[in-house]
């Protein structure tokens, strides 16, 4: 994926890369932050997708 | 303009400022903290071993950070006195870091937040002050980290959420540990025995010794430094550190001594108001519906909700059931607690893959625990269990 996206949470730092995914929550490597459903929960903290912002810290190339 | 003030600079304080910020940009905010001021994640200091991170890497902000995205004033190191609700005033001390006291000053505010968090239930232990420490704090951990440095047997008392942590985090990072609780099993208050027996089990295969059903007598201190515990079930334990655990109790002086309305922790409706005018609490100061809930998300949906209250838009606090992850190497858990105790658990999985559901006496699915490979239904259980229903307020 040629303009992968990092996401960090607000709360805990926990950081999502799209590239990345996270295949233990079914959520396959190259997922786009878009493309994650709207009831995702951070695996760490537990804040939802929409109610609590992730942070964009950089794009990979 | 007078300020909103938030008392209290963890994770509470620091996401009310934030959510304020985001939805307003001009009202002034004064953050009042007796701590140095940080942003941290604090559950992250009963596995930092394992994440590989030293108490200042875990800082996620620092001051000059914080005030420039929070476009506050932010005053640590500074303690307040008093509250006085009438004159909507709060009495300040100032310390320098140096700890040389300065004078007490008031400071106006518009509206006032008490988010003073929670501290250390102290052990009635024979002994326990000065040899046991407990961690609640980036610079209590930081205190821990030195205090570990080159030592080897640590004892924990207490098996719940962070005492478990902390015997994973250590066990698994060279340190022999031994761990007391006078339940039967870890976590017995939220988890059944089926479930506890597999967290014992992951626990222990890097070497952890479980003392349940045990208290200790007393602590002795010897020479150079070494301790002894003598526990009820006539073990002898020789630790060179030990960490209570046993949970926190809500910080409540300030309230009680304004005049606000307190039980275990104080007391708010559901818009976070406190019986004062223009005072509210969140976080691990308060209780919901009778009991304080020292967890992240629900002081992060408090604050959320208040943000609005606060910036003109009246809201409920909700708070859903929330899921909480417990670091335990060798076995991923997940609890989501019930609010009850009146009801019972099904047990369903094999080993250490446990599907654990709560149901209350109406049938209904109102806590789980799933751990190894059934963590991956935590979704499914959660919008089972998200169903909204009545609270029984107390």
């Amino acid at each position: 994926m040629s303009n992968s996206k990092i996401w960090q949470c607000l709360t805990c730092d926990f950081v999502y890369s799209e590239a990345a995914g996270i295949p233990e929550e079914g959520i396959p490597p190259g997922t786009a932050w878009e493309d994650i459903p709207e009831d995702w929960l951070c695996p760490d903290c537990a804040m939802g997708k929409d109610d609590f912002a992730m942070q964009e810290v950089q794009n990979a190339s | 303009m007078k300020p909103i003030i938030i008392i209290g600079a963890g994770h509470a304080g620091l996401t009310l400022a934030r959510e304020i910020r985001a939805l307003d940009k001009t009202t002034p905010i004064t953050i009042v903290s007796q701590d140095p001021i940080q942003a941290y994640y604090k559950p992250n200091l009963s596995k930092a071993l394992s994440m590989n991170k030293s108490a200042e890497q875990l800082i996620m902000k620092q001051l000059d950070a914080l005030k420039s995205d929070l476009d506050a004033e932010l005053l640590e190191y500074t303690s307040v006195l008093k509250i006085s609700s009438e004159n909507k005033c709060i009495l300040c001390h100032a310390k320098g870091p140096d700890n040389k006291t300065q004078e007490a000053f008031e400071l106006p505010y518009e509206n006032l937040i008490l988010a003073t968090g929670a501290s250390p239930i102290e052990l009635p232990i024979i002994g326990a002050a000065g040899n046991v420490v407990s961690v609640n704090t980036l610079q209590d951990y930081a205190q821990l980290r030195e205090m570990i440095k080159d030592k080897k047997q640590i004892l924990i008392i207490g098996a719940g959420f962070v005492g478990c942590e902390f015997a994973s985090d250590l066990s698994s990072n060279g340190y022999q540990v031994d761990v007391i609780d006078r339940a039967n099993w870890p976590l017995e208050q939220i988890i059944p025995e089926q479930l506890g027996a597999e967290i014992k089990h992951a626990i222990s295969e890097n070497g952890v010794n479980w003392h349940f059903q045990s208290t200790i007598d007393e602590i002795v201190e010897g020479k150079q430094g070494t301790l002894k515990a003598y526990l009820s079930n006539g073990s002898i334990i020789l630790p060179d550190v030990i960490i209570s655990a046993i949970g926190l109790s809500p910080n409540i002086q300030l309230a009680k001594d304004s005049g606000l309305l307190t039980a275990r922790g104080i007391v708010v409706d559901e818009y976070s108001r406190t019986s004062r005018c223009a005072i509210y609490a969140l976080g691990d100061c308060v209780e919901y519906d009778g009991q304080p809930l020292p967890f992240i998300a629900p002081a992060t949906l408090a604050a959320k909700a208040l943000a609005k209250t606060l910036t003109g838009n009246k809201i409920k606090r909700v708070l859903p059931p929330q899921p909480v992850t417990i670091k335990i190497a060798n076995c991923p858990t997940l609890l989501c607690p019930p609010k009850t105790k009146e009801g019972s658990w099904h047990v369903s999985g094999d080993g250490q893959d446990l599907e654990v559901a709560f149901f209350n006496n109406k049938k209904e699915l109102c806590g789980f625990a799933l751990s190894g490979q059934k963590v991956s239904l935590k979704g499914e259980y959660l919008s089972r269990c998200s169903t909204p229903k009545i609270s029984q307020g107390v």
